[in-house]
């Protein structure tokens, strides 16, 4: 069991863990997904049909953890979720991210310094 | 400096020209040598582009794309003022616009943005552009392949590609065709700021493009509409409670 999702379970039993997103806001995924409109915008940048399975998947166990708390439900919805944004970060970035905001980004333009 | 090319509605198709401002010769990015002043935010108003600041305005407080994009760079440290890092002026050519990272400066070329849709779809680009700058260090000027990069997550992110605006480009194409408008429009842009041949400039898109490509960054997804980046911002501003409970 992933370190987290222990963290997680933690978390449930001191009554602090709640899950990732509203249930709602799944619902609100799964209905886009599942949209002709979605389907074709997917289309065009994948080649193919989306899988919207997942969604469907995360609010059902999101609707199982508001009614009974089940343990089961918050684990698969961490899964689900850390699945997401490993996919998300799996590719290597080109370049190097910032500790801090470049420290020229509100200086004053240059005719404006040179009044 | 990146440029955003014209075209995604009734007009120019892509190909045309890129930003070039009016006093720097060759679309480089240096800063501007001193010519025809830049329009401040406030004479502008009053000329015959006067528009250019008023559909500024309501994209900035209306445009979910872009307030997602001013939430994300404020939490970057990078807060946008809008008399200060944008400039409406006369450009060149066909470009729409262009980020400035010598000045951090986006500018609107005020005599090619159509209607408001365009400057929404322009001011979108070229923030993240400056989204780039702000996060990570971007080599502009050094490294053809970080240009690059930022290219083809504007193109991709701010609707440049989407299947309306191709068509009204006149590109008929469906499956994945969204690539295939990224990595051309990459391309033009990287040709409009580097002295460079087309085969470098896509060798370049080419390198990266897998990289850039699924860097989806602060959107998490392909806002191919509103509605998809109303999500998104749903999502940023949820992001506390989302990192916290996986």
């Amino acid at each position: 069991m992933s370190l987290s999702v222990t963290r997680g379970l933690d978390m449930a039993v001191a009554g602090s863990w709640q899950p990732p997103r509203p249930c709602e806001d799944y619902r609100a995924e799964w209905e886009l997904c599942r949209s002709a409109r979605h389907i074709l915008h997917h289309y065009y940048v994948h080649g193919e049909q989306p899988d919207c399975r997942q969604w469907l998947r995360d609010l059902a166990s999101c609707r199982e953890w508001e009614e009974s708390r089940s343990p089961e439900a918050q684990r698969s919805l961490c899964e689900s979720e850390q699945t997401r944004v490993q996919a998300a970060q799996k590719h290597s970035l080109v370049w190097t991210l910032r500790q801090r905001p470049p420290a020229d980004w509100n200086l004053p333009l240059p005719q404006e310094r040179d009044k | 400096m990146a440029a955003a090319p014209d075209g995604g509605g009734p007009g120019p198709a892509a190909g045309e020209p890129l930003l070039q401002r009016r006093d720097s010769g060759q679309g480089s990015p240096e800063p501007p040598a001193h010519g025809k002043p830049q329009q401040g935010f406030l004479s502008s108003l009053f000329t015959r582009d006067r528009s250019c600041p008023l559909m500024l305005l309501k994209t900035l407080e209306t445009n979910p794309y872009v307030k997602l994009l001013l939430d994300a760079m404020k939490h970057s440290g990078c807060t946008v003022n809008k008399g200060r890092h944008f400039s409406c002026e006369d450009c060149e050519g066909n470009v729409s616009g262009g980020f400035d990272a010598s000045t951090s400066q986006i500018v609107l070329c005020q005599n090619n943005i159509r209607d408001q849709a365009h400057m929404s779809r322009v001011v979108t680009h070229e923030l993240i552009h400056a989204f780039d700058h702000c996060r990570a260090h971007v080599h502009w000027f050094t490294d053809v392949r970080h240009l690059a990069c930022s290219e083809i997550r504007a193109a991709s992110l701010s609707g440049d590609c989407s299947l309306v605006n191709e068509i009204f480009r006149l590109h008929f194409g469906l499956k994945q065709h969204h690539q295939t408008c990224v990595r051309d429009r990459a391309v033009l842009s990287i040709l409009a700021v580097r002295n460079i041949s087309r085969e470098e400039a896509q060798k370049a898109v080419d390198d990266v493009f897998e990289s850039c490509f699924n860097d989806r960054e602060p959107f998490g997804r392909i806002p191919h509409t509103k509605i998809y980046a109303q999500y998104a911002h749903r999502d940023f501003q949820n992001r506390h409670r989302y990192y916290s409970n996986i």
